[in-house]
């Protein structure tokens, strides 16, 4: 993460189809720094939620994270977001 | 609704494809191991969590009397948690301030083509 060139992101194809994917009126378009920005918030999303359940495990004093960390830190992370 | 169908497999796999690349590089900066089965929870999860965006930022578009979405409805998504929303204002600034350079480049370098043209241009008349 020190280098901010080198920071994993979505695709901005990704996101703009996704996006797409999900419109229920065809005629909504998306400019092109919307998709930039909301690849971002997207990445921002899987950040914190791995960064909780990382947390959640170190809590419990185990080596990985695993599903039942994920279900526990799933419902305050999409009350936040 | 079949070709729909494998339009949406495929964009999942896209979008675990990026979680789990995302999620790798967190969890070795926490020195802490991650489980297969975790990292497609988060990649379901962020999928359907596009959802609720999309539909959201639609929804934010159409109250404008809009039908392109724009980078305000985006901020406006993010408006629930203080920080995530002054980062996100952040990002949009940066992201505007680099259109602003590039179109100022492009300026520049359109200016620079014309006075080479023109200067082309004269040396062929005083040739001539």
């Amino acid at each position: 993460m020190v280098d901010p060139a080198r920071e994993v992101t979505f695709k901005k194809e990704t996101v703009s189809k996704l996006l797409m994917l999900f419109f229920k009126d065809d005629k909504s378009k998306v400019s092109n720094d919307t998709v930039t920005l909301m690849a971002e918030m997207l990445r921002i999303f899987v950040i914190e939620a791995t960064r909780r359940a990382v947390k959640h495990a170190e809590n419990e004093d185990c080596v990985g994270v695993d599903l039942e960390h994920i279900e526990r830190i799933l419902p305050q992370l999409l009350l936040d977001f | 609704m079949d070709e729909k169908e494998a339009h949406t497999q495929r964009l999942k796999a896209a979008v675990h494809y990026t979680v789990s690349k995302i999620c790798q590089s967190t969890v070795a900066e926490c020195e802490k191991q991650i489980s297969k089965q975790a990292v497609a929870a988060i990649a379901e999860t962020t999928f359907r969590q596009c959802e609720i965006f999309a539909k959201d930022l639609e929804a934010f578009a159409r109250h404008a009397k809009r039908q392109t979405i724009t980078v305000d409805d985006v901020k406006l998504l993010a408006r629930r948690s203080t920080a995530l929303s002054s980062h996100m204002q952040q990002k949009s600034e940066e992201l505007a301030m680099n259109n602003q350079e590039l179109k100022e480049k492009r300026k520049k370098n359109a200016a620079k083509r014309k006075s080479k043209e023109m200067e082309g241009n004269e040396a062929e008349e005083t040739e001539s």
